[in-house]
């Protein structure tokens, strides 16, 4: 089949090839010189402004954040610490009711931010199990894969943190990665995620700025699946009325530790 | 596409604007999601030179097609994904049906794409055993309801709550409401189960990256990540325009789509799919395939004068202001894409002649370009295509469509050409307009070819002198 | 000021033949400013009726004689903003491959104005000692607003008009559903569009309705007057010599 394909391409590309010649605009370019380049000079002083800010930057992008996020329904904690953003979330989960059915249960990235939260312990007296995203090398692939997708799908709260945070339009960037189920920020009612205050970028430029000249980002790429998530899930689709909860979350809740002391 | 009846354009727009409960739909839509994307726009700190970087951008895509959509299709088979080249519906529909059958799938759960709608995909699947489900709400209701979408963005906005309230309670078996958000909870329960279930996930896509190889699609339900997320397999289908060259062009690309769809500033759900998911992952899909579709696309990109409609990121904005589409609704145009861009892009990828009714059908009154967030010109190409009507086009194989009005017009360049001979026709004119039936000075009745004028307005007469004239006279 | 300005007129062909007071009114608001008038009477029409209908050839004759009548002219003034889109925007992309005519449209495309944006843009005068004790509703006709991109001008003009009160209607900028041939070819679609502009209208409270193209009035008025509708539509032009 994959023979086949490359013949299907190297068929249909001509055909693109001709068109192209046939109406020939004014863009047409070289191969080498077919994505944009910035000077290294560029790269650097821009680079360094974002890796410079200052802490009563990063807390004017936090406020920005906020300002952005509310009209989406995306509701943003800032937190002290790790242990008041436990506490938080703690009092959310034993707050909120599932929305299926009536037993609590949590499903949560294995990640190192959330795993100092701690949650599991937090919530054991409560009887509400804490379900880690976790293969075990030992384990058996798909049976393992295939429990943790249950898990998920069980639980009311799924809880994760993200790679950044865009102030300006106030989304949530998550990379595909080994034990951080695509599922926990998707198929459970309530999503929580939590993130630092440094993790915050100005805008969706300085995402994709990052993404291609930041050599820590650059090196690891977009990954196989990297989503935006701007607010809990909604739709317009019934006379525009805005209703939140279509397919995905019902709510978003993001806690941003700031460090103080 | 799957079912094409663009010729019943004229009556099927009288039906529409007979319709009370489609016109207080679309009076809804027009009035609160066009003025709502315009002011968007005037809030952009780039102002509308974004709109016109934007279609730079696209231009520049279309100009470099070929070796970016080499550059994807490496990259992605690089990750493990498989790369399609579909050259009509029939191989891009034969290409999902292999899988399906090679997976014995029996349930696909499907993202809002409208190339699927364009190559009939549903239809195919059901045909083959495969239950298809659509996922998007408005597809959704509209599938339950067995029509098609009739608006790109959103599809059941043809139907009242009402509507919507009584065939959920006659299909999914819950108590009547009228209710948005009891409704919208009634299709989240149903089609999680489907979700949870499926063995095929199909999507469109929304604009890919050729840099970094990564396709994208773009929701606010979730369900396209859903889709695309759960099931074994993800089949994702593109129109092979439907790229950019560099990742930051997505920038401005997205937030212009975002702001023109639905008035926002990004879309709720932004995902970036480049491959299947690897093994040490827990979840996401194990296989992974793009069909890259041309169905016409490569015919249109030859034509100088059309390729600029490829611009269209099918965002609907230019849906949302066209006094046309205000009135006569998406289904009147019988066809997949409707409004502006389906008045232009259906005939191109259909038959001009038959579908001619789209493109005269319109008032010109470019508000389309004004939302339009890559500034494409629909005008111009409304005109081309009058054009190619008019005159014929042996590549679009088209012969001048109206030989009465190809006569008249003829006529008229002749009179306009000598001004004896125009006040020659006038003063005619002026004498036979003595025998229309007439009501204070306006005449209520006009004559073939006019008669349409006269079906529900009055014309007032032509003056006893021209001004011309008068002028002459005033100069002696 | 004025006293060695001359302007040439351009009169569209609806107010040639169906309008001539139109014609009537801009000569005295020009006659008034002390400006002279030139009219070449071998005009016709412009060609845009046949143009947006997809006849190339005839507007191409229409655009070749129009250049050659007007060709020799200082300033052409024209109380249509169609037709100046026309001759302004559209005949040098009839000649795209003509380099000569093309040289030629664009000479005559650069000086020809339409008839507000003239009054205001260029000769800066604004107040015309009118006086019209009403209430008016100002539409905004497509080409004029998105093509020469005319919207304050008029509005200038209608504040100017001692008695007259501006009230605008809702979507004043939405198509009053005219399109040339489109309301012949395609009348139920053209008269729900039109519907829309009269409900538009009434509800502004206007008593007359001011316009800077025949074509959208001329439209507007058969509508209200088949549905006896008491509102009066005017050109802005005679608005200014009331
Ligand atoms: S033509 Fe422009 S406004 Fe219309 S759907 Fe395409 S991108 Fe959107």
């Amino acid at each position: 089949m994959i023979e086949e394909n490359l013949n299907n391409q190297d068929r249909f590309l001509k055909t693109v090839k001709e068109a192209i010649k046939a109406s020939p605009g004014g863009y047409r370019k070289n191969r080498e010189e077919l994505f944009s380049r910035l000077s290294q000079s560029t790269i650097d002083s821009r680079l360094k402004k974002i890796q410079n800010r200052t802490r009563a930057d990063q807390l004017k992008l936090l406020d920005l954040l906020m300002e952005q996020a509310e009209p989406i329904n995306l509701r943003v904690m800032p937190v002290k610490n790790l242990q008041s953003a436990s506490e938080s979330i703690k009092e959310l989960i034993l707050d909120k009711n599932p929305e299926w059915g009536t037993v609590k249960k949590v499903a949560a990235w294995k990640h190192p931010l959330i795993d100092k939260l701690s949650l599991g312990d937090a919530l054991a007296k409560y009887d509400i199990p804490v379900y880690q995203s976790e293969l075990k090398s030992t384990d058996d692939l798909p049976a393992g894969k295939q429990m943790i997708r249950e898990q998920i799908f069980e639980s009311f709260v799924g809880i994760t943190a993200a790679d950044f945070c865009i102030a300006q339009t106030a989304s949530l960037v998550m990379k595909s990665h080994p034990n951080q189920a695509r599922a926990v920020s998707l198929v459970p009612s309530i999503h929580v995620a939590v993130i630092e205050l440094n993790q915050i970028i100005e805008n969706l430029g300085e995402f994709y700025f990052l993404q291609k000249w930041d050599p820590i980002q650059k090196k690891e790429g977009l990954t196989n699946c990297m989503t935006l998530i701007s607010g809990p899930s909604k739709t317009g689709d019934i006379e525009l009325i805005m209703v939140h909860g279509a397919h995905g979350p019902c709510e978003l809740h993001l806690f941003v530790i700031t460090g103080e002391t | 596409m799957t079912t094409i009846s663009t010729e019943h354009y004229k009556n099927k727009a009288k039906e529409a604007i007979k319709d009370d409960v489609l016109q207080s739909a679309l009076a809804g839509l027009q009035n609160r999601l066009g003025p709502a994307t315009a002011a968007m726009y005037k809030n952009l700190p780039e102002g509308d030179e974004l709109r016109y970087k934007a279609h730079e951008v696209r231009m520049f895509a279309l100009d470099n097609l070929d070796m970016l959509l080499e550059q994807l299709a490496q990259k992605i088979r690089q990750r493990g994904g498989n790369v399609f080249f579909a050259r009509d519906q029939k191989e891009a529909v034969n290409y999902c049906l292999e899988i399906t059958r090679r997976r014995k799938a029996k349930l696909a759960v499907k993202g809002k794409s409208m190339v699927s709608e364009e190559i009939g995909l549903n239809d195919a699947l059901i045909k083959d055993g495969v239950k298809a489900v659509e996922t998007d709400l408005g597809e959704y209701i509209v599938q339950l309801a067995g029509e098609h979408p009739s608006h790109i963005i959103a599809p059941a906005i043809h139907k009242t709550r009402n509507q919507i309230g009584s065939l959920f309670e006659e299909k999914l078996g819950i108590s009547y409401t009228n209710d948005p958000p009891t409704l919208t909870k009634a299709a989240r329960k149903h089609l999680r189960d489907a979700f949870l279930t499926a063995d095929i996930g199909f999507s469109g896509c929304n604009l890919a990256c050729a840099e970094t190889g990564h396709i994208t699609t773009l929701s606010n339900e979730g369900n396209i990540r859903l889709a695309t997320t759960l099931p074994k397999v993800h089949v994702a289908i593109m129109g092979m325009e439907r790229i950019v060259a560099s990742l930051e062009d997505h920038d401005a690309l997205f937030r212009l789509l975002s702001r023109g769809a639905a008035a926002q500033n990004l879309a709720g759900y932004v995902s970036y799919i480049g491959g299947p998911a690897l093994d040490s992952e827990i979840d996401g899909p194990e296989e992974f395939h793009l069909v890259i579709l041309d169905n016409g696309r490569s015919k249109i990109l030859a034509d100088e004068e059309f390729k600029e409609i490829l611009c269209c990121i099918r965002c609907a904005a230019c849906l949302n202001v066209c006094p046309v589409y205000g009135k006569i609704g998406g289904h009147s145009y019988g066809c997949t894409y409707t409004g502006p861009i389906g008045a232009v892009l259906t005939p191109l990828m259909t038959d001009i002649g038959q579908s001619k009714d789209l493109f005269q059908g319109e008032s010109l009154c470019g508000a389309c370009q004004d939302n339009c967030p890559v500034n494409i010109n629909l005008p111009r190409m409304l005109l081309a295509l009058r054009a190619k009507t008019a005159e014929g086009d042996p590549r679009w194989n088209i012969k001048p469509s109206s030989p009465v009005e190809k006569f008249i017009f003829s006529i008229w360049s002749k009179l306009i050409s000598n001004r004896k001979a125009y006040d020659f026709f006038f003063r005619l004119a002026r004498f036979g307009q003595k025998i229309l039936p007439t009501k204070n000075g306006e005449i209520r009745k006009l004559p073939p070819p006019f008669s349409g004028w006269t079906l529900d307005r009055d014309m007032q007469q032509i003056a006893s002198k021209s001004f011309i004239q008068k002028w002459k006279e005033t100069q002696k | 000021m004025n006293r060695n300005k001359s302007v040439t007129l351009f009169i569209q062909c609806l107010v040639d033949q169906i309008y001539p007071e139109v014609g009537d009114a801009m000569v005295a608001v020009f006659q008034k400013l002390g400006i002279s008038v030139n009219c070449p009477t071998e005009q016709t029409c412009c060609g845009q009726s046949a143009y947006n209908s997809g006849y190339k050839s005839v507007s191409k004759t229409a655009a070749k004689r129009f250049i050659e009548i007007f060709e020799k002219s200082e300033v052409i003034v024209c109380p249509s903003g169609s037709c100046v889109d026309m001759v302004r925007n559209h005949y040098p992309s009839l000649f795209r491959n003509e380099p000569d005519w093309h040289s030629r449209a664009e000479n005559v495309g650069g000086k020809t104005y339409e008839f507000t944006e003239y009054l205001v843009d260029v000769l800066k005068v604004e107040d015309f000692g009118a006086s019209f004790k009403e209430k008016l509703t100002y539409h905004d006709s497509c080409h004029l607003l998105r093509n020469i991109g005319v919207k304050d001008q008029p509005r200038k003009l209608i504040s100017k008009v001692a008695g007259a009160e501006l009230v605008e209607m809702g979507n004043s900028d939405k198509c009053c559903g005219f399109g040339g041939t489109f309301s012949i070819k395609y009348p139920q679609i053209s008269t729900a569009i039109l519907d829309e502009k009269l409900d538009n209208i009434m509800s502004s409270g206007a008593t007359t309705v001011v316009g800077c193209d025949v074509g959208c009035l001329m439209n507007i008025q058969g509508r209200l007057s088949r549905k006896k509708l008491p509102i009066k539509t005017m050109h802005i032009a005679q608005l200014l010599v009331q």
